[in-house]
C-alpha cells in the first residue's frame, strides 16, 4: 500500500543506490557503486563473473549490509535495509534456481507467504484461486498455466512465470532477475520477454541480470555495466552497441572472440549412419573428420542433444549404426571414455560435476587409471597431471583444493573441459559449451576447442548461439523435428539460412544458398 | 583502487591461504579431536585411575568392537547409503560360530578354518545387501533394515540362551598382550591404517566418493556405480564379520545379545566424526575420532559411576551439539 504512493516521487525513480562500498576481507566487492532505476523501466545489469552484480543485489535485498553509501527507496534513505524490510519495501528477486515447492499447486506457491484468509481464519481456497487467476492473467499466461496445477509438471517456463507472480502477489515493485533465460530454452524465451514487457508496462521497475547482450538490447531501456566491482558506464540501450557493451566488460576490445579457422581435418573418425531413436530422432546420418569442427544447429528440442547424447551410449538407439575409428561405437558412457569419445554435457551441475569436491577430485575422476602404480594412487603424479591442466584451462585462482560448487559458472565449465581433455580424448562432443558463462571464459573456451583440432581432435559442438558456431565450426549440420534438414559449409554460413531450415520456413526471395542439401 | 575476486581469492595459494583452506577443509577433524583433548584432558586431570596407563591400553581395546563397524559404516555412507544390518551381521558370525565350535567340541584345530567361515559368512552377508540394492534400486535404509529384521530372527531361532563350549585358545583374540598393549589394539591399529590408505588412495575408494557426491557423474566419468556399491556394503559385511569374531572372543561364549546397539552407536561415530550422512565427503580419520570419543565418554561416564540412563541422555547431546557444530555456513558466491 505504501509502496504505491511512494512512486509518484520527482521523475520516476523508485530505487536510488548512491556510493555503495562493500568489502569482503580486504576486496572491494564494490567500490563507489551508483545505480537507479525509473518506474516502468528495464535496467539491465551487465558484467563479467564476479564483477559485482550479484553483491549489488544483495546489498539491494538486504542480505549484505553495504560499507558505505546509501539505499534510496520510496523516498526514503538508508544506510542499509535488512531483508525483510527490503520485501516490505517491494523489493522481490526472481532468482535462477527457482524458490518454489515442486509438490504443492501454482496457487499455493503464489500466496505461500500470504494466504488469503476466509471465515474462522482458514485459508479461502476460492479467493485463493481467484486471485492467482487474475495474477496470472495480468501476465498472458491464464491459458498455460492452471492454478490447481502441481508445479513440478509444469515447464521450466512456466515455473519462472509462478516465481514471477509470487513477486508479484506481494506487491513488489522493483523485481530484480537473475539470468532468467539461462535456465529456459529457446522456445521459452519470448513468453519472458512479454511477461517483462507486461511488468514494465504496468509501472514495475526491474533490474534485468543478463550474460546474453542481445537480450539486453532486445528489452532493456538502459544498461549498467559493472566490471571488478566498478561502475563502468549507465548508458540508453538505445545509444550504445554490442562492441561499446562488451568493451566495457571485459576492459579490451574483443577481437580475437574468435580463434582463426587454420585447422586441417584429416580422416573420418565417426561415422553415423541412419539412426533413429525412440521417436524424437529419424534417419540421421553424419560423420565427423580427425581435426574438424561439426557444429550442430537447431532449436531446443530438435534432436541435436539426443543425438549427442547417443553417440557416448546415453541414449538408446532404435535403428541404424554408429561407427567409431572403423568399428561399432563403444554402447556404455564408461567405455565410450575410455575409448576416448566423451560428452561434455549441458547442463554442468547436474551431469558435469561433483558439486561437493574439490576441483582437483573433479578433474582427477575419469582418469584414475593413469595415476595408479602398484595398485595405489599416488598423489604426486595426480597433483602434477591436475597442475598442468588447471594451467593449461587458465583456471584463475589455480587452487586445486577449492570445491566445485564455489567456483564460478565459467570456472566450473573450465574443469568440465579439463577433466575430459586430461582423459587425452579423439573424438570430444560439447553440448551447450558456454551457457551461462562470460565473455571472457567463452573466448577461452572457443581456443581450447580449437586447440583441440590442432591435435587431429574431433570436435562436435551442439549450440544454440549462432555466433559461436560460425566463429568455431568447418560445418554446420541445421536440426529440425528429430531430423537434419541441411548441411552449411563455413564459407555459406548465414544467419537467415540457418534459421529458415532451422525453422522449415521457405523464403522465397532469398534464394537458397550453395551447400544446402535439403 | 579495486581489487578483483578471483585476484583476491588467487592470493589463497600463499601459504598461509593454504593453511586456511586446509584448516577449513578439515574443520571436523580439528573440532573433533579438539573435543577429545578436552574431555580427556579434563579427565585425566581430575581422575588417576582414569589418566593410568592400563585405563588408556583399556580404551584403546574397547574401542574395537566399535572401530570395526564404524569402519564399514563408513564406507557405505560415504557412497550415500546406509547399512542398518551390520550389528545382526556381527551377532549373525558369532552365533554361526560359536554353535559350530559347541558341536565340534571345542577343537582348537577348528579355530582358524571357523575364522575363514566367519569371514565368509559377512562378505557374503555384505553381497546380499549390495546386489539387492544395486538390483532393487531401493533405498539402502529400507533393504538392510530388512535384511536386519531377517538376520535377527535367524539369530533368535540359532540360540536364545549363551553358547558355551568355545576353545579357550580362542579367547587369546582378545587377552595376548605384548606390555600392556593388547596385539589386537596394533591389529586394529594397522587395519585403521589401511582403511585411511583403502579411502585415500586407491581408485576404488575413490569411487566411492564419487558415487556418494552424484552416481549420475559417476557413471559419466567411467566408474561402475554398482560394483563400487557392491562392494561397500560387502565390505561393511567383512567388518562385521571381525566385529563378531571379536565379541565371541571377548564374552568366551556365543551371546545372543552380541552387538545390541552398535548400529545406532556406529552411525554416530561416523556422524559426529564429520562424514556427511548424504555421502560423498568426510574421512576415515574422523570416523576414528568419532570411536574414540564414544569410548571415552563411556569409560569415563563408568568411572564417574553416571547411571546409565543419563549415559544414553549425555551421548544424545554429544550427538546433536556435533551435529550443530557442523552446520557449515552457506558459501558466498559473488557474479
Amino acid at each position: 500500500m505504501e509502496a504505491s504512493s511512494d512512486v509518484s516521487q520527482s521523475n520516476g525513480t523508485i530505487l536510488k543506490l548512491s556510493g555503495i562500498d562493500k568489502t569482503f576481507g580486504g576486496t572491494h566487492a564494490l567500490a563507489d557503486v551508483s545505480f537507479d532505476l525509473k518506474e516502468g523501466e528495464v535496467h539491465a545489469l551487465v558484467g563479467e563473473n564476479g564483477a559485482g552484480k550479484s553483491t549489488l543485489i544483495k546489498v539491494v535485498t538486504g542480505a549484505y549490509y553495504p560499507d558505505m553509501g546509501t539505499i534510496e527507496v520510496g523516498g526514503e534513505k538508508y544506510q542499509s535495509l535488512r531483508p525483510e524490510q527490503a520485501r516490505n519495501l517491494g523489493i522481490s528477486v526472481v532468482y535462477q534456481e527457482f524458490n518454489i515447492l515442486p509438490e504443492l499447486s501454482v496457487a499455493e506457491n503464489i500466496f505461500m507467504g500470504a494466504q488469503p484468509k476466509g471465515r474462522l481464519n482458514l485459508i479461502d481456497m476460492g479467493a485463493r484461486r481467484k486471485k492467482t487467476y487474475e495474477l496470472l492473467e495480468r501476465l498472458g499466461a491464464q491459458d498455460s498455466i492452471n492454478p490447481n496445477e502441481i508445479v513440478k509438471n509444469l515447464t521450466v517456463g512456466e515455473q519462472q512465470i509462478v516465481e514471477i507472480s509470487k513477486a508479484l502477489a506481494t506487491d513488489a515493485h522493483i523485481i530484480i532477475m537473475d539470468e532468467p533465460s539461462a535456465v529456459l530454452p529457446s522456445r521459452e524465451l519470448e513468453r519472458l520477454f512479454s511477461v517483462i514487457r507486461v511488468l514494465r508496462a504496468e509501472g514495475h521497475g526491474i533490474i534485468y541480470i543478463s550474460h546474453r547482450l542481445n537480450e539486453v538490447f532486445e528489452l532493456a531501456d538502459r544498461v549498467t555495466v559493472l566490471k571488478d566491482g566498478q561502475h563502468m558506464a549507465t548508458k540508453n540501450v538505445a545509444e550504445t552497441n554490442n562492441s561499446e557493451l562488451v568493451r566495457l566488460m571485459v576492459g579490451r576490445e574483443l577481437t580475437d572472440m574468435y580463434p582463426p579457422a587454420d585447422n586441417k581435418p584429416g580422416d573420418v573418425l565417426l561415422e553415423v549412419s541412419d539412426i533413429d531413436i525412440d521417436g524424437t530422432v529419424f534417419g540421421v546420418n553424419l560423420h565427423v573428420r580427425e581435426g574438424e569442427v561439426l557444429g550442430l544447429a537447431g532449436l531446443g528440442g530438435s534432436g541435436r542433444t539426443t543425438v549427442c547424447r547417443a553417440l557416448v551410449g546415453l541414449a538408446d538407439i532404435h535403428s541404424g549404426e554408429i561407427s567409431y575409428l572403423g568399428k561399432p561405437a563403444p554402447k556404455t558412457a564408461g567405455s565410450a571414455s575410455q575409448a576416448g569419445l566423451v560428452l561434455i554435457p549441458e547442463d554442468r551441475k547436474s551431469y558435469g560435476l561433483v558439486l561437493n569436491q574439490s576441483m582437483r577430485f573433479n578433474l582427477a575422476l575419469p582418469n584414475l587409471i593413469e595415476f595408479v602404480r602398484g595398485g595405489v594412487l599416488r598423489s604426486r603424479i595426480e597433483k602434477q597431471a591436475v597442475n598442468s591442466m588447471v594451467e593449461d584451462i587458465q583456471i584463475k585462482p589455480p587452487d586445486t583444493e577449492i570445491l566445485a560448487e564455489s567456483l564460478s559458472g565459467g570456472n566450473q565449465q573450465k574443469v568440465v573441459v579439463g577433466k575430459w581433455l586430461l582423459t587425452n580424448p579423439k573424438l570430444v562432443i560439447f553440448d551447450e559449451p558456454t551457457r551461462g558463462i562470460d565473455v571472457g571464459a567463452k573466448a577461452e573456451i572457443y581456443q581450447r576447442i580449437r586447440e583441440l583440432t590442432y591435435k587431429g581432435v574431433g570436435v562436435i559442438m551442439a549450440s544454440s548461439e549462432l555466433p559461436e558456431l560460425f566463429g568455431v565450426s568447418d560445418r554446420i549440420l541445421v536440426f529440425y523435428e528429430g531430423r537434419i534438414r541441411g548441411e552449411l559449409e563455413r564459407k555459406n554460413f548465414s544467419e537467415e539460412a540457418i534459421m529458415r531450415l532451422a525453422t522449415a520456413t521457405e523464403e522465397k526471395e532469398v534464394p537458397v544458398q550453395g551447400g544446402v542439401d535439403l | 583502487m579495486a581489487v578483483t575476486f578471483e585476484e583476491a581469492s588467487g592470493s589463497f595459494t600463499s601459504r598461509s591461504g593454504k593453511l586456511m583452506t586446509f584448516v577449513r577443509k578439515n574443520g571436523s577433524i580439528f573440532l573433533i579431536y579438539g573435543l577429545i583433548i578436552l574431555i580427556a584432558g579434563t579427565a585425566a586431570i581430575s581422575s588417576d585411575t582414569f589418566r593410568s596407563p592400563s585405563n588408556m591400553a583399556n580404551i584403546l581395546r574397547q574401542s574395537i568392537i566399535l572401530g570395526l563397524l564404524a569402519i564399514g559404516q563408513s564406507l557405505v555412507i560415504l557412497t550415500g547409503g546406509m547399512d542398518i544390518s551390520i550389528d545382526m551381521m556381527a551377532r549373525t558370525v558369532a552365533l554361526v560360530i560359536a554353535t559350530l565350535f559347541a558341536m565340534f567340541n571345542s577343537d582348537p584345530g577348528l579355530i582358524l578354518p571357523l575364522i575363514l567361515l566367519g569371514v565368509v559368512v559377512g562378505v557374503a552377508l555384505g553381497g546380499v545387501n549390495g546386489l539387492l540394492i544395486t538390483r532393487t534400486h531401493a533405498n539402502p535404509f529400507i533393504i538392510t533394515f530388512g535384511v536386519a529384521f531377517i538376520l535377527r530372527g535367524v539369530n533368535l531361532a540359532i540360540s536364545t540362551t549363551p553358547i558355551r563350549g568355545i576353545p579357550s585358545e580362542y579367547l587369546r583374540i582378545y587377552d595376548t598382550k605384548i606390555g600392556i598393549i593388547a596385539v589386537n589394539v596394533i591389529v586394529m591399529a594397522i587395519i585403521w591404517f589401511l582403511v585411511w590408505l583403502f579411502t585415500t588412495r586407491t581408485r576404488l575408494g575413490r569411487a566411492l566418493y564419487a558415487v556418494g557426491g552424484s552416481p549420475r557423474i559417476a557413471r559419466l566419468s567411467a566408474i561402475r556405480v554398482n560394483r563400487t556399491l557392491v562392494w561397500a556394503y560387502v565390505l561393511s559385511g567383512f567388518f562385521a564379520s571381525l566385529a563378531g569374531l571379536f565379541v565371541l572372543s571377548r564374552m568366551g561364549v556365543g551371546d545372543p545379545g552380541t552387538a545390541e546397539g552398535m548400529t545406532f552407536q556406529s552411525i554416530v561415530a561416523v556422524a559426529v566424526g564429520g562424514i556427511s550422512l548424504y555421502g560423498g565427503r568426510g574421512s576415515i580419520v574422523g570416523t576414528l575420532g568419532g570411536v574414540l570419543l564414544l569410548t571415552i565418554l563411556s569409560n569415563v561416564f563408568n568411572l564417574i559411576q553416571v547411571n546409565i540412563y543419563y549415559q544414553q541422555l549425555l551421548l544424545g547431546l554429544v550427538v546433536l551439539i556435533a551435529v550443530a557444530a557442523y552446520r557449515s555456513p552457506r558459501t558466498v558466491r559473488s557474479g
